[in-house]
């Protein structure tokens, strides 16, 4: 309905505005994919989520999971043409064929930004500033950046002599930790490891401190990408209090390879509400070359539920921030004159269809909650005015017509 | 003419602020030529100079550090949303920013400017205060000679600079109430030089 969509598309435009800031440019693949492109690519539990059927010609296809393997599927169709590295931000629904729950639908929007074609950190840490200024933008204040290292994680599963073929299996597991007790993790994994191997594993992902301290104890094995990482995302000003490094984040998808991320919002209790990561050979099922790239989805369906939570969306209206008045046929060449003025100002406006009562024409812009009803009755015309009445006072003021301009482009609110 | 060691500092050009400037500088034992149409006055006893600026460009060359030092008026910096380390207070500009309308308007209170037209050379501290008291009306910028708007239909109110009200009173407006309290201030650049510490100690700062 109008009212939602007029706060959906306010979302929308300020997290284009967030990537446009940041050079990326957008790109739109089809809902629908052979199946043979995004089976497969995900790991065997999300397979099942992918909406798959037959068309009419029997063709076997999905409707896309997400918009990164489809992604990964046009790069690999032209590489060639397309300015390496290639950055793109996509906007557009994903299907899954999910249970439905709270913050879990069946057909969502993603926003979604890649930069493909180069292993530099610069990467990473440039998605961790865009993800930073998007929640900063919308007025989240407490925002957390989650990140880890898929890197880190293989690392201490070797050093645990963890077979490499039941790695990603070990992963899937530690990415249900928001999900499940340590218990039921425990037992989990049990499936893969050994007890002592799972309780050494737990043990050293479930650390309480904080960020830099977590990172200390991670000496042992292979953190210099973290350590880079930190360093050029301080040079971006990503403020220290929202990136917070969790060594038990894991993240569900086979493809990730190196940092990974999660944003979540502390006081809304809805999961991710922005997902991704470093994948290195994503391109390599669709073409012989090999890129790697670093992508995020930002979930716009949570960020709404979110923003509504905290009324972070309680001041936007619908579009229309004035309505001109129709009188009658004699006023009317002044009222639409008056209309475009309004416009020319930079105000969304409409005219009234019909020459109906006043009161009738106040009570719509009433109930479309717009602002100023702009008035020029006979009397008006006569002085070459135009009387302007603010409708959360109720006040009226009469100006010359050809203030209309300056009077609206120099109102204190707009 | 110029070596890294000297020292700049901004001063307005012509008007309320240029003479109680100067006075200043010289009290503090610093000597210049008289000047002819020069916009940059070198200290003849100091490594020093002067720079005539428009008020409004103070802020400006001091925050870019072009300048090191400044006296301009607290109306101009708060306008500018521009917050050195002021260094001196004095004892001359002083002003009030003040809201006045024609004797015979309705406007009388804060609440009576909702939705009326309010021209000033202030924009950004009318709109501040308008936010702050929970009003909307119409801005007029308007770059000076703000007082003859009401008399043109252009406003229905002005928002300007009030020192002794003679210039109101000559266009029949009544002063209602004030936005901001100004007066002339020294200040520095946060843009540091080594050799600032030998112009505060000149003048008797610190």
């Amino acid at each position: 309905m109008p009212e939602q969509m007029a706060k959906r598309d306010y979302v929308l435009e300020k997290i284009k505005t967030v990537f446009t800031k940041f050079g990326y440019d957008a790109i739109e693949t089809p809902a629908i994919e052979y199946a043979e492109t995004i089976l497969g690519k995900y790991g065997e539990e999300v397979s099942k989520l992918v909406y798959r059927f037959k068309d009419n010609g029997d063709r076997d296809i999905c409707l896309r999971y997400d918009q990164t393997v489809p992604f990964a599927r046009v790069v690999a169709a032209n590489y060639k043409t397309l300015p390496m590295p290639f950055k793109r931000y996509q906007i557009g629904r994903v299907w899954r064929a999910d249970r439905p729950a709270k913050g879990r639908y069946r057909e969502f929007y993603q926003c979604d930004i890649d930069i493909i074609g180069t292993q530099s950190l610069v990467a990473e840490a440039e998605i961790a500033k865009v993800m930073a200024e998007v929640f900063t933008t919308l007025g989240f204040s407490k925002f957390k950046i989650k990140f880890n290292s898929r890197r880190l994680i293989n690392s201490i599963l070797n050093d645990l002599k963890i077979p490499a073929e039941n790695q990603a299996g070990m992963i899937r597991i530690l990415d249900k930790m928001d999900k499940l007790s340590p218990a039921e993790i425990k037992q989990e994994l049990k499936s893969l490891a050994s007890d002592s191997e799972a309780s050494k594993l737990l043990e050293l992902v479930c650390v309480e401190d904080s960020s830099n301290d977590r990172l200390s104890l991670f000496q042992k094995y292979n953190t210099t990408e973290i350590q880079e990482f930190l360093k050029i995302a301080k040079g971006f000003g990503i403020p220290d209090e929202a990136l917070v490094f969790d060594p038990s984040l894991a993240r569900g998808l086979d493809y990730y390879t190196g940092v990974i991320f999660e944003v979540y919002i502390p006081e809304v209790d809805i999961g991710a509400v922005c997902a991704g990561g470093r994948y290195d050979d994503l391109c390599s099922l669709f073409c012989p070359e090999k890129f790697s790239g670093v992508g995020v989805a930002f979930g716009f369906d949570r960020i709404i539920v979110a923003m509504e939570q905290l009324k972070l969306l309680d001041e936007i209206s619908l579009n229309s921030q004035a309505l001109v008045a129709y009188f009658n046929a004699a006023t009317l060449p002044d009222s639409l004159k008056i209309l475009g003025d309004i416009q020319t100002a930079g105000l969304a406006a409409e005219i009234y269809f019909e020459p109906a009562k006043i009161a009738k024409q106040l009570k719509y812009a009433d109930k479309k909650s717009i602002p100023f009803v702009v008035m020029c009755g006979p009397d008006e015309k006569e002085r070459g005015e135009a009387t302007i009445k603010m409708m959360k006072t109720g006040k009226q003021k009469t100006i010359p017509q050809d203030q209309i301009i300056n009077y609206f482009k120099g109102y204190s609110s707009l | 003419m110029k070596t890294p060691e000297r020292l700049r500092i901004a001063v307005q050009k012509s008007g309320r602020l240029n003479q109680g400037s100067m006075d200043f500088l010289v009290s503090c034992g610093l000597a210049f030529a008289p000047n002819g149409h020069s916009l940059i006055l070198p200290c003849q006893n100091f490594d020093l100079d002067v720079l005539y600026l428009r008020d409004d460009d103070i802020p400006e060359y001091v925050s870019r550090g072009v300048a090191d030092f400044g006296i301009v008026g607290q109306n101009v910096l708060a306008e500018k949303e521009f917050k050195p380390k002021i260094l001196k207070k004095f004892d001359f500009g002083k002003c009030r920013l003040m809201i006045a309308a024609p004797a015979d308007s309705v406007i009388k209170t804060p609440k009576d400017l909702e939705g009326e037209r309010i021209a000033t050379s202030y924009p950004k501290l009318l709109i501040d205060y308008l936010k702050k008291e929970k009003l909307e009306a119409a801005i007029i910028p308007i770059s000076g000679s703000v007082e003859i708007t009401p008399d043109l239909n252009l406003a229905d109110a002005i928002c300007d600079i009030v020192q002794t009200g003679t210039t109101l009173k000559a266009h029949d407006l009544v002063p209602l109430f004030t936005i901001l309290e100004s007066q002339a201030v020294l200040i520095e650049s946060p843009i540091n030089k080594q050799f600032k510490e030998k112009f505060l100690l000149k003048c008797g700062i610190n």
